[in-house]
């Protein structure tokens, strides 16, 4: 008969392989595009697989990024921007639309929260629109930017970002503030504390980590979105995503190892912000950080 | 200053009616307690007067002037909530100054103030401490502290000490009574203990379904309860009461029930005829003391507390039968002993079919 330490043991050594497992599984897509950035070209399609370059270069990212007189023009002419102007294009959009719809959809949660100036019947149509597949939306939107000139703008595609992640930001700005006990308010207010002052000094402080988290969720969502980058923009604006695609059965084939170089490229960014806001990231997503 | 006066006041929440024509003044340097069981709007009645909560209808007038539409902070008072409602981001010297710097209060006599409140409640130790870093009774001391430093004319506390332990709770509730003596201020105080409104209170202000029910001092609302409701409200163990009827025989009113029957005393002689209830607190009932005996019934549970033994005496009900004994006299008593007891005649009460108290002379 195994003891109880022992079968604790056991459990753990199984609980630990398993997640070992997923841990490889999951992470091995983002190894390989790492590695695969910085291998040369005949070693993207070698079989067996080259785990490791050798040895290992930077043309790839020199090639995307600075775009190097070692390939001939034919090879480089892949887009029609540069990816620094696409990169560019991406962090104004994703981060303007980003922060409008954080700070309206906050705004929006308080009234919801505190003064129930939306029903839950109304909360959950709110939440419904999101629902709507983004397929469905594109035909009628890009004749509706048409009309308006929005088409292949800055402004369009901030625009367009900022509504459909405004569900989104409502839905978890609201979470964290009525995690925000009324009487912590009450207690301001009697104080002699304003309501934009007991706003300012009382709630947004204590529910800063959600609102880092909800930002970089929602960032997430419009830096790596796709679809209707693709219908709203041409060729005045380019996003990330739509640059990457390009890499992936164009005339010149798959250009594995420039495409791997390309995607460091847009996943650093995000990594870097969630590192700064990473204090927060764990209490924000962890909910409930208000001591009762 | 200030005299707290409520009239025809209303509260509805949709179709429920949480406060109902609620008329009563609150005296300046007054302390009230408004005391029932949950639900009964006296925490409501508490937010109305503070100012979280609009009245459905009537006024408050806060030395004579309407404050209905005025806002919370423009009404001069200080609250303490249950939960203390600290602000969890600032230490305690921040949420003790944050009233202050509201009122634009120069950074100097800030300090100098918050020293002064914080010495006042002994929590000049923990001022750069996080409220999560507080115990209950300290966070407690701090919440009062905040509403202290602004110098309010009232104190509106709303169940201060139901989330302390017993010993924590004796001590505030001295530190409140202490605080009251100290200032001269108007203090409203809500809670559901009736032990803290018999000991804290100038006045009590019993509530019940949303209406007063009585209004006094602790003793009259302890010797003379109004109703069945307020009788077994207050005490601890609560008064004795006992279901049974009224009769008349030859003139005489006489209570009768399962296990008594009881000649009722001069003042309650011209009691009328019917169901009724008895009531007697257990301080009031005799222990085999000789002379008159109205019952002999059998012991339930003894329950020595020390300086009091509690008897639990089995009347034939669900309820038990309450009787204290001086010191530790009768802790052996066996259980299943039958005992006889004489109850005070000028202590009794007689509460008529609808619960209320017979007063007859």
């Amino acid at each position: 008969m195994a003891t109880k330490s022992s079968r604790c043991l056991i459990a753990a050594i199984v609980r630990y392989v398993i997640l070992s497992l997923w841990a490889i599984i999951a992470f091995f897509p983002i190894y390989w595009m790492v590695s695969t950035s910085f291998k040369p070209d005949i070693q993207w399609f070698a079989w067996p697989p080259v785990y490791f370059p050798d040895p290992p270069t930077l043309t790839n990212y020199m090639n995307v990024w600075l775009g190097s007189e070692q390939y001939d023009q034919s090879q480089y002419a892949i887009s029609s921007q540069k990816p620094l102007v696409s990169l560019w294009n991406s962090t104004v959009i994703a981060l303007s639309s980003t922060f409008l719809s954080v700070t309206f959809g906050s705004v929006l949660a308080y009234g919801v929260s505190r003064h129930r100036i939306l029903s839950e019947a109304r909360m959950f149509q709110l939440l419904m629109l999101r629902m709507i597949p983004p397929i469905v939306v594109v035909a009628p939107l890009s004749l509706y930017y048409s009309a308006l000139g929005l088409l292949d703008t800055r402004i369009g595609l901030i625009m367009v970002y900022f509504l459909t992640t405004l569900p989104y930001a409502v839905w978890m700005t609201k979470s964290f503030i009525d995690e925000v006990p009324r009487e912590v308010e009450q207690a301001a207010e009697i104080l002699g504390a304003s309501r934009w002052r007991t706003v300012f000094e009382i709630v947004l402080p204590l529910i800063r980590s959600g609102l880092v988290a909800t930002f970089l969720f929602i960032l997430i969502l419009t830096w790596s979105e796709y679809l209707l980058a693709l219908i709203i923009t041409k060729t005045q604006v380019s996003m990330l995503p739509i640059e990457l695609s390009k890499y992936q059965g164009s005339t010149e084939g798959r250009v594995y190892g420039r495409q791997a170089a390309l995607a460091v490229g847009i996943t650093i960014p995000l990594m870097i912000v969630g590192l700064i806001i990473r204090k927060h990231l764990a209490r924000g997503f962890s909910f409930g950080m208000v001591r009762r | 200053m200030a005299r707290i006066e409520l009239s025809d006041l209303n509260k509805s929440f949709g179709a429920v009616q949480a406060v109902k024509n609620l008329n009563f003044t609150i005296e300046d340097g007054e302390f009230v307690v408004f005391v029932g069981p949950s639900g009964c709007g006296k925490t409501t009645t508490l937010r109305m007067i503070a100012g979280f909560e609009d009245p459905t209808s009537g006024e408050i007038r806060i030395d004579g002037r309407v404050v209905n539409d005025l806002e919370p902070r423009d009404r001069n008072l200080g609250m303490v909530f249950q939960s203390h409602a600290l602000f969890p981001h600032k230490n305690v010297a921040q949420n003790i100054e944050f009233g202050l710097r509201m009122k634009k209060v120069a950074p100097e006599e800030r300090t100098m103030r918050v020293r002064e409140v914080a010495d006042m409640v002994r929590i000049g130790h923990l001022l750069d401490k996080m409220p999560s870093q507080c115990s209950g009774g300290e966070s407690q001391r701090v919440a009062l502290a905040r509403t202290l430093v602004t110098n309010p004319s009232t104190f509106l506390l709303d169940e201060p000490l139901s989330s302390l332990d017993a010993k924590l709770r004796r001590e505030l509730r001295a530190e409140c009574d202490r605080l009251h003596q100290a200032l001269k201020r108007t203090f409203i105080f809500v809670t559901h203990d009736q032990e803290e409104a018999m000991t804290l209170a100038d006045r009590i202000i019993v509530m019940r379904a949303g209406e007063i029910v009585q209004v006094g001092s602790p003793m009259e609302i302890y010797s003379n309860p109004v109703n069945y409701f307020v009788a077994d409200f207050f005490g601890s163990p609560s008064m004795n009461l006992v279901a049974g009827e009224v009769v008349r025989d030859n003139g005489i009113a006489r209570f009768r029930s399962a296990l008594f029957d009881i000649r009722l005393p001069e003042r309650l002689k011209t009691a009328s005829a019917g169901k009724g209830t008895l009531g007697i607190r257990p301080e009031h009932v005799g222990i085999n003391v000789g002379g008159k005996t109205d019952a002999t019934l059998p012991v339930r549970l003894v329950e020595p507390l020390g300086k009091d033994t509690l008897l639990y005496f089995d009347a034939g009900t669900d309820r038990a039968f309450v009787a204290v004994s001086e010191g530790l006299r009768m802790a052996d008593t066996r259980i299943g002993e039958r005992l006889t007891l004489s109850l005070d005649e000028r202590r009794l009460h007689l509460f008529d079919a609808s619960g209320r108290c017979i007063r007859v002379s």
